[in-house]
């Protein structure tokens, strides 16, 4: 399915216009909408069944890790929440921001989920929303859509869906024409391409390329608490079948004299599999299959490889990171402490999207990723790397970046 | 040495028959040649596989490590892959190219000139010398001693000699002289472009060898779609424009059968010929065992003339078995999904 540029060109205005209806509600009546809406999509819900039976085979994921991608992305979207999220953004840009008429997003089709933060949080501020698909995922976007008019048919007139192949430079015109600003999902090259072609006039906010990586400190290893913690990582690694950029990569595992890294390997591996009889992977594409019979080779010539039934960690003592082709393939690597960890996400910090770590060490990690500007990413708790809240930063900046305009001395 | 000497004698058997398929013989001698190499080389010592077959060492670890059963002082030639940097080229060295040059001597009889002893040869790639380190550039150059009556070189400093292309085809035409072109694809693309309208009908008995993809080197053009443009440029029916597999990390090549079929009256599929001494399998990514039937797999070339590397090699291609031979569909792309497409030069080698 492709949309003309007309039929684009005629939502986008659709939108734009629905836009005086949705700034002209209150934040608290925006966000009670907007749980609503999420509310339509749960799991008794004739949405929400829609949902979970169309999902797999478009998004390739399992029933199961669809269930669990769904329950766990809309379950984010609650009225506090969302008023939690008004309220920071009000502390930092001022009592009465002023927001963007439009906002288009151009998404990516590795993560479905992804889409509802990148809809449900300019609708949230007032801005109305087109959005172009991925045109390889366009069944949830399509039933978000479906979801808001479900939950007030005149707020939801602020969300619309185009459909084209990316590239298309007329469409994308169209898609930016009455735009005040463009937000773009995907792999850098898209982000660069697609710049050119947009023109100045419109802001472009950029959602590149990203890795994440996890780190667990001594504290974590412990007899008491290392079954939690490899839990923890394993779901981190299964969820959406390390797909997206919160997907752990690497996971940094301090040296202790309790738990040895292999050790922590063969843990993790059995997290894994018990993670894979709840959340199974979702078919390996043959071009994937192909990557992953390389770099599992790479990594059992060069260090250790622990092989599972849908997985395989590697260990790497040796530092040279290669990065897994995803679908549940990570790195070990063992460090002295965090000084050294961070000391290698530094080669990669401007991709670094997020860190998972165990809660002893969270303040820290925190902290450390504020001290500069050189890092983007966020630090969260490992188990929850890929249930991002909703006001988690996007690429080193506030969720709500790009969407006000700015104030006039 | 010994053990080398007598494996390749055993090897150098197989290679005398390439009409013979022997293939216990050969599923015998692969799983001995990997057990002497396992010993000899530390990176294949360090694979482990459950099943009756030996590990196959991915084709990546050639662009990482040397891979060699000899001391480096007793390498006698090193092929590189092509590639803009170092890193990413993979290298194949040889102690003797005596096993190789044998391999390649009788695979390219058997496939490409079963029907004549000599022919006149246009070479759409570099010569030896011009690039030492291409597998390729070295066996088209054995392959004017061989099989050259007369032999032209149309590729030079980097370019397609489009005016000498011509030249010497027209020539052929007027001599009467059948032809056989070789050379890579994207140069045939060149010439494509190159050549503009003009057609040139061959003679009878005329063929082409392509091989290799595009890596940016040219326009892409779908394999059917350039096959039917050669053909009608040079007048030379489809069944005789064979592709070529062939890959740095192997010592032996696998050529479309169709060529073959059409002069013994064989109706098949296009498919690619396996030589009695290779074993190429596609294979489950997450088992690395065989797949069934005419599934998708991940191509394993187990290869008995690489005495002086490794044997058994897992490539990053996908293959589907056809009859008696395979189908390859294509090389995987290199940047697969990792986190949000981190590009894969940045993926690779960061520290």
């Amino acid at each position: 399915m492709t949309d003309d540029p007309s039929v684009i060109l005629k939502r986008a205005r659709t939108v734009l216009e629905a836009g005086e209806i949705l700034r002209g509600r209150s934040v608290a009546e925006r966000a009670r909408w907007l749980e609503a809406s999420a509310q339509a999509l749960s799991e008794g819900t004739p949405l929400g069944r829609e949902a979970r039976a169309m999902l797999p085979e478009e998004t390739a994921l399992s029933d199961a890790m669809v269930a669990w991608a769904l329950r766990t992305t809309l379950g984010t979207v609650s009225r506090d929440a969302l008023l939690g999220v008004a309220e920071e953004a009000t502390e930092v840009v001022g009592p009465r921001p002023d927001p963007i008429s439009l906002l288009s997003v151009v998404l990516a089709g590795n993560v479905f989920t992804a889409s509802v933060r990148g809809i449900v949080v300019p609708l949230l501020f007032g801005v109305p929303v087109l959005v172009k698909a991925s045109s390889r995922e366009t069944r949830f976007p399509t039933l978000i859509r479906e979801a808001l008019r479900c939950a007030d048919a005149e707020l939801g007139m602020a969300m619309d869906l185009v459909v084209f192949r990316g590239g298309d430079a007329d469409r994308e015109a169209a898609l930016v024409e009455p735009a005040e600003a463009v937000a773009v999902y995907g792999t850098d090259e898209t982000v660069s391409a697609i710049k050119p072609r947009i023109g100045g006039h419109v802001a472009v906010i950029a959602h590149g390329h990203g890795v994440s990586v996890a780190y667990c400190s001594a504290r974590s290893l412990t007899p008491e608490s290392i079954d939690d913690v490899t839990a923890r990582v394993a779901l981190d690694l299964a969820a959406y079948d390390q797909r997206g950029c919160l997907s752990p990569q690497v996971i940094y595992v301090e040296d202790c004299p309790g738990t040895s890294v292999d050790g922590f390997t063969t843990r993790l591996s059995g997290a894994l599999e018990a993670v894979a009889e709840m959340l199974p992977r979702g078919p390996l594409p043959e071009a994937v299959g192909a990557a992953q019979t390389q770099w599992r080779g790479l990594a059992e010539v060069e260090g250790t490889l622990v092989r599972g039934r849908e997985h395989a960690l590697a260990i790497n003592r040796h530092g040279a990171i290669r990065w897994s082709p995803g679908y549940r393939n990570a790195t070990i690597v063992p460090v002295r402490d965090l000084d050294d960890a961070l000391a290698s996400m530094k080669a990669f910090a401007a991709h670094l999207k997020c860190a998972g770590t165990d809660s002893w060490t969270l303040r820290e990690l925190t902290a450390r990723f504020l001290e500069s500007a050189s890092w983007k990413a966020y630090a969260t708790e490992i188990g929850t790397m890929q249930t991002p809240a909703l006001e988690a930063p996007a690429d080193g900046s506030p969720v709500w970046e790009g969407l006000f305009r700015a104030r006039r001395r | 040495m010994r053990v080398r000497r007598q494996l390749e004698r055993r090897v150098r058997a197989l290679i005398a028959d390439p009409g013979t398929r022997k293939d216990a013989v050969r599923d015998l001698l692969i799983g001995e040649i990997a057990a002497w190499q396992s010993a000899r080389i530390p990176e294949y010592g360090r694979l482990h596989r459950d099943g009756a077959w030996p590990p196959a060492l991915p084709t990546d670890v050639f662009r990482v490590r040397r891979i060699a059963s000899h001391p480096l002082k007793e390498d006698a030639r090193v092929f590189r892959s092509s590639g803009t940097t170092s890193s990413n080229r993979s290298a194949h060295v040889f102690k003797d190219l005596g096993l190789y040059d044998a391999a390649a001597r009788a695979a390219a009889k058997y496939m490409l000139f079963p029907d004549v002893e000599r022919m006149r040869l246009v070479f759409l790639a570099p010569h030896e010398e011009e690039a030492p380190h291409s597998s390729l550039s070295y066996m088209l150059t054995r392959f004017a001693q061989w099989f050259g009556s007369e032999h032209t070189w149309v590729w030079h400093d980097g370019g397609l000699d489009i005016e000498r292309l011509e030249t010497t085809l027209v020539q052929a035409v007027a001599d009467g002289q059948a032809v056989a072109l070789l050379g890579t694809s994207f140069a045939f693309v060149h010439a494509e472009d190159g050549l503009g309208d003009s057609s040139i009908p061959l003679p009878v008995g005329s063929r082409i060898m392509q091989t290799g993809g595009y890596k940016g080197r040219s326009r892409e053009v779908r394999p059917a779609e350039l096959r039917r443009a050669m053909s009608r440029r040079y007048g030379v029916p489809e069944p005789w424009i064979v592709a070529e597999y062939g890959m740095t990390e192997l010592s032996s090549q696998m050529y479309e059968t169709t060529l073959r079929d059409d002069l013994t009256g064989i109706s098949s599929p296009r498919r690619l010929w396996i030589p009695p001494w290779v074993r190429a399998t596609p294979v489950d990514p997450d088992t690395l065992q065989p797949v069934q039937g005419d599934a998708c797999g991940v191509l394993r070339i187990d290869d008995c003339a690489s005495l002086d590397s490794v044997c058994c090699i897992q490539s990053a291609d996908l293959a589907t078995r056809v009859e008696d031979g395979i189908v390859v569909e294509g090389r995987a792309p290199g940047a697969a999904p990792r986190g949000c497409s981190l590009a894969a030069d940045e993926a690779l080698g960061v520290s």
